[in-house]
């Protein structure tokens, strides 16, 4: 549990984004991938989650349909719209960007300073 | 984005049911998902539902998250704000039923009589920039409105710069006949190019271009709207129609719109001038038949194009000595001042008394949602506590009143709505525009300010008052010591007093109404106008070429009337005292004394008789002689003045027998015998003091006239008492006698005279009304205030009592405070109304605007109805049992 990361601020929606470009899950299973793909380094509050999917649904990001899940319980399936996918990408791009500055920032040496 | 977002906010709002089900539904699946997760770890079901449960907390919270995320939180603040106002208002039907009633009346009869002014004032007219338009008269050193020679008018159009053009106005009121009956109209005679001057656009067809005034172009004429609808049943093909006016040939080339008011509403067709093919085009001293209308070029100020036209007159002047001696100026009136001049100020005082009813309505509001708050202080300091915001009190009490008046506005909308019909009985029918009376965008737009603005007057007061006191003193203090305190007392005596002053200023202007009413109606016209019947008629062009030929016709119709048992007398005349719009005058000299200059040759109204005529109007013969059948074309010319003339201008001996050299041909002036001395009659209305009058014989009637008498003249008859069945036996006559004559209706002479007085009677019932409205919500506000007062002062007053004080001191004190409230309200009252006075100057009647007496009894009865209202509050005073008031805390 060492290991676990705080959340930053405007991550979630990112990272929601992410875990459903792989495929239409539901809210369960959007926290279950999140875990899944940081290595259970991230953590995301139960609660949190569905505010922020309601927002992404009221952002045209996200869409919805009920279906069942695998073991064959009724649950919303989130997907993610075409205008999600480019969201992403920017997302994606722009995180990338901010990382690398604040990493090589942060390789400074005092001499170069 | 937005769709989506649209989307969301419609799910959250219309589907609030499914929705609240479906965010359940999703939710529990995530508990039992999470449980099936954890029962695969080992736990048995029931504990592991039970920890997935824990592990998610509380839904109630993620679920209002859900549904802020969702989107539109400011809609459901709203919503929820009115919700909360709709159960409070519910939770007081009485305080709702008061303000619902009285807002929606006020604001009912202020849309009401807004839709009046915007029909009648405020609608654009036919012609583009109306601002830029003037009404160009020749001013006389004894009356500012007189008409211009056609070469004179020629002059003019041919010499200015500034304006775009200067079109020539003549009146023409044929006899029209088609296929139907004929039928006399009213008209001008215009230039043709006037109209693209005035930018009107035709209804239908083509209006007039330059090419019609052209000499000897072919005939053709353009009917209004009202001749179109009325005669052709708007028949869209009546463009190409031949008509017969005077009997002249000419072509329907096209239809005016409705809004065409040149010089006024009541014209009803248009001919072009043609001024070359007037015979009088190059005669100086002919006849003074036209007016001009004119736009502005757009750089050029009225001021500017006066100087020019003046510098003209003077040129003509010197160019032609004698000719226009008597002209002493140019005068300017703007084109649509013209039209609504006289009803403008009685339209804007009913409007501006209706908007003071509302806004006392409003202030009585305010108060009574003030004692409300006051009330509700301590609910509110409840509130505070558990959270709410000030900004959220203050919004809840405005939506309460926005609420209210949205309400109330609806309810006036409909009351506008359905009473429009009433409302078009009530007022006058000669209101010009009115007939194109609706309720269009500008109305509901300004019931929608009105609402706003009503909401914001009953509502700011509390919420002010609450943002000023401190929530948490309610909350501390026990019981109703302590509500609002001083600044709400304080602003509830502004607010009554307020209410006084403004129902003080609308009882002033009624009471002014009323006297200037009273004193006009029991004025003399000079006249008797009881079983007096009227017609106005006009002979075809052909058949009547001379005075005897008129004399015949009406020789005819006497003698078929006089054997009629019911008729007692008849006669004719060219203009009947009080018609509409009918001016004709001509200057006269005593050759004993000619005037020390030209301009100064007096004028007088000129009538053309028979003998009948004053025992039928009932007009007295003061002195001298009646005409008799015998005045005619072979004896010496004879005349009957007024006792005007004969005060005016023979001071010094008796005028019978005098003569007198009257200007009444295109020739020199000719002399005529006075025998007779009529009394003075009101001829152009009842406010305008009779003025000179010379009354002539139509068999003595110079050849010049013909044409204007056969144009129009009228017809009395008086009764033996019953009009019934006369309107008919009166038209047949005249059919009878011709069947080319084109007659107008039947008219009493009594309803002419009520229609004098019809506009001051509209006004006068509507601010009469709106003043008795206004002056019970003061009462009704001094009343509240009063008894609120000594609600709230129970306890004190029964301290007072136990401690000796007879019900006498505790009644003087009562009445001392309504009698500050009162004090302040008529004197502010007062002081606004004489300020206001100028605005209802024009309206008044042989009383002055600061007439002490009105405002000296309006004030009395004010004061009474404030001391019956404290009287009837202070009963409950009276009826404290000291006992009671000092155990009920």
């Amino acid at each position: 549990m060492s290991e676990e990361a705080e959340l930053l601020p405007g991550t979630l929606d990112l990272l929601i984004l992410k875990a459903v470009s792989l495929g239409p899950l539901h809210g369960y299973a959007v926290l279950s991938r999140i875990e899944q793909i940081s290595g259970k380094r991230l953590f995301v509050e139960q609660g949190a989650l569905y505010p922020a999917l309601f927002r992404l649904v009221r952002q045209g990001l996200l869409k919805t349909e009920w279906g069942k899940s695998e073991n064959n319980r009724r649950a919303k399936f989130y997907e993610l719209t075409a205008k999600g996918r480019k969201r992403l990408q920017a997302e994606t791009d722009w995180w990338k960007r901010a990382a690398a500055a604040v990493t090589s920032a942060l390789a400074a040496r005092p001499q170069r300073a | 984005m937005i769709a989506a977002y649209l989307r969301s906010m419609t799910r959250r709002f219309l589907r609030r049911g499914q929705n609240g089900r479906e965010m359940d539904e999703e939710l529990e699946s995530h508990v039992q998902l999470r449980a099936d997760a954890l029962e695969r770890g080992g736990l048995d079901r029931a504990e592991a539902v039970r920890l997935a449960r824990i592990e998610f907390g509380g839904q109630v919270r993620f679920k209002e998250e859900c549904r802020e995320a969702m989107g539109g939180n400011a809609i459901h603040q709203a919503i929820q704000d009115v919700r909360f106002s709709l159960r409070s208002l519910r939770k007081s039907p009485g305080f709702s039923l008061v303000a619902v009633t009285t807002l929606a009346l006020g604001i009912g009869a202020t849309v009401a009589t807004f839709s009046v002014v915007n029909t009648v004032l405020l609608r654009p007219f036919a012609f583009s920039h109306p601002e830029k338009l003037l009404w160009i008269y020749s001013q006389r050193s004894d009356n500012p409105r007189t008409n211009f020679s056609l070469p004179e008018y020629c002059d003019y159009r041919d010499q200015t710069t500034s304006f775009e053009g200067l079109a020539g106005v003549a009146s023409f009121n044929p006899s029209f006949a088609d296929s139907g009956r004929p039928e006399r109209v009213q008209g001008v005679r215009m230039s043709a190019s006037a109209f693209a001057m005035l930018a009107v656009r035709p209804l239908l067809g083509r209006t007039l271009i330059a090419e019609d005034d052209r000499n000897g172009a072919r005939g053709v004429v353009l009917i209004s709207y009202g001749l179109w609808s009325r005669r052709y049943a708007r028949d869209p093909d009546v463009v190409g129609r031949a008509v017969n006016l005077n009997g002249e040939t000419r072509e329907i080339v096209g239809v005016l719109p409705a809004s065409f008011a040149l010089p006024n509403l009541d014209t009803e067709i248009v001919v072009p001038l043609q001024p070359d093919g007037d015979p009088r085009r190059n005669v100086r001293n002919s006849v003074n038949f036209l007016r001009m209308v004119g736009r502005l070029k757009p750089n050029v100020t009225a001021q500017q194009a006066h100087a020019e036209l003046e510098a003209i007159r003077q040129n003509l002047q010197r160019q032609y000595p004698g000719i226009y001696t008597g002209k002493v100026g140019i005068t300017f009136v703007p084109l649509t001042e013209e039209i609504v001049a006289n009803i403008k100020s009685v339209l804007l005082t009913i409007f501006y008394a209706a908007g003071a009813v509302l806004l006392v309505g409003c202030v009585n509001l305010a108060g009574i949602s003030l004692s409300r708050a006051a009330a509700r202080q301590r609910e509110l300091a409840v509130r505070t506590a558990l959270g709410a915001t000030r900004g959220q009190l203050t919004r809840l009490l405005l939506t309460e009143s926005f609420v209210l008046a949205l309400v109330s506005g609806s309810l006036g909308m409909l009351l506008e709505v359905w009473g429009q019909s009433a409302l078009l009985r009530l007022v006058p029918a000669d209101l010009p525009r009115i007939e194109s009376f609706s309720i269009d965008w500008t109305v509901l737009l300004f019931a929608g300010a009105l609402v706003f603005v009503a909401a914001l007057a009953c509502g700011l007061a509390p919420a002010w008052l609450l943002s000023r006191s401190d929530l948490r003193d309610a909350l501390v203090s026990s019981g109703r010591g302590s509500t609002g305190g001083g600044l709400q007392s304080r602003l509830r005596t502004w607010l009554v007093s307020g209410q006084i002053a403004l129902a003080l200023v609308l009882l002033v202007n009624a009471g002014l109404l009323l006297r200037s009413f009273v004193r006009l109606s029991s004025e003399l016209p000079g006249f008797d106008s009881i079983d007096a019947q009227t017609i106005r008629f006009s002979l075809p062009q052909t058949g009547y070429p001379d005075v005897a030929t008129i004399v015949h016709f009406y020789d005819q119709l006497h003698s078929r009337v006089s054997a009629i048992s019911g008729i007692k007398s008849d006669a004719l005349i060219s203009i009947l005292p009080l018609a509409p719009k009918s001016i004709s005058f001509i200057h006269f000299t005593r050759p004993d004394r000619p005037p020390a200059r030209p301009e100064d040759t007096p004028s007088t109204n000129y009538r053309i008789v028979t003998p009948e005529y004053f025992r039928t109007m009932g007009i007295p013969l003061l002195d001298g002689r009646n005409f008799t059948e015998s005045d005619d074309a072979e004896r010496p010319p004879v005349a009957i003045i007024s006792t005007i003339v004969a005060k005016n201008h023979f001071p010094d001996r008796s005028p019978i027998g005098q003569r007198i050299l009257v200007d009444d041909t295109d020739g020199d002036p000719r002399q005529v015998e006075i025998v007779g001395i009529a009394g003075p009659v009101k001829q152009t209305n009842l406010e305008t003091p009779a003025k000179a009058d010379i009354y002539l014989p139509l068999r003595q009637m110079p050849k010049d006239g013909v044409p204007w008498l056969r144009n129009s003249a009228y017809w009395v008859i008086k009764t033996s008492g019953g009009a019934a069945g006369v309107e008919q036996l009166l038209r047949d006559t005249i059919q009878n006698v011709d069947p080319n004559v084109a007659v107008g209706a039947v008219r009493p002479m009594s309803e002419t005279v009520a229609a004098a007085l019809a506009a001051r009677r509209f006004s006068l019932l509507l601010v009469g009304s709106f003043a008795a409205a206004a002056l019970f919500l003061a009462a009704a506000g001094l009343y509240a205030v009063i008894s609120y007062g000594i609600q709230q002062r129970n306890r004190e007053i029964g301290v007072r009592l136990a401690l000796g004080a007879t019900r006498a001191t505790i009644l003087g004190m009562i009445f001392k405070e309504g009698a500050v409230l009162v004090a302040g309200g008529i004197i502010a009252g007062f002081a606004i109304a004489l300020v206001l006075a100028r605005l209802v100057a024009s309206q008044m009647y042989g009383v002055n605007e600061h007439d002490p007496f009105s405002f000296a009894v309006v004030g009395l009865i004010l004061s009474i109805i404030s001391f019956l209202a404290c009287g009837i509050a202070a009963r409950r005073a009276m009826n404290i049992d000291p006992i009671v008031s000092l155990r009920c805390e």
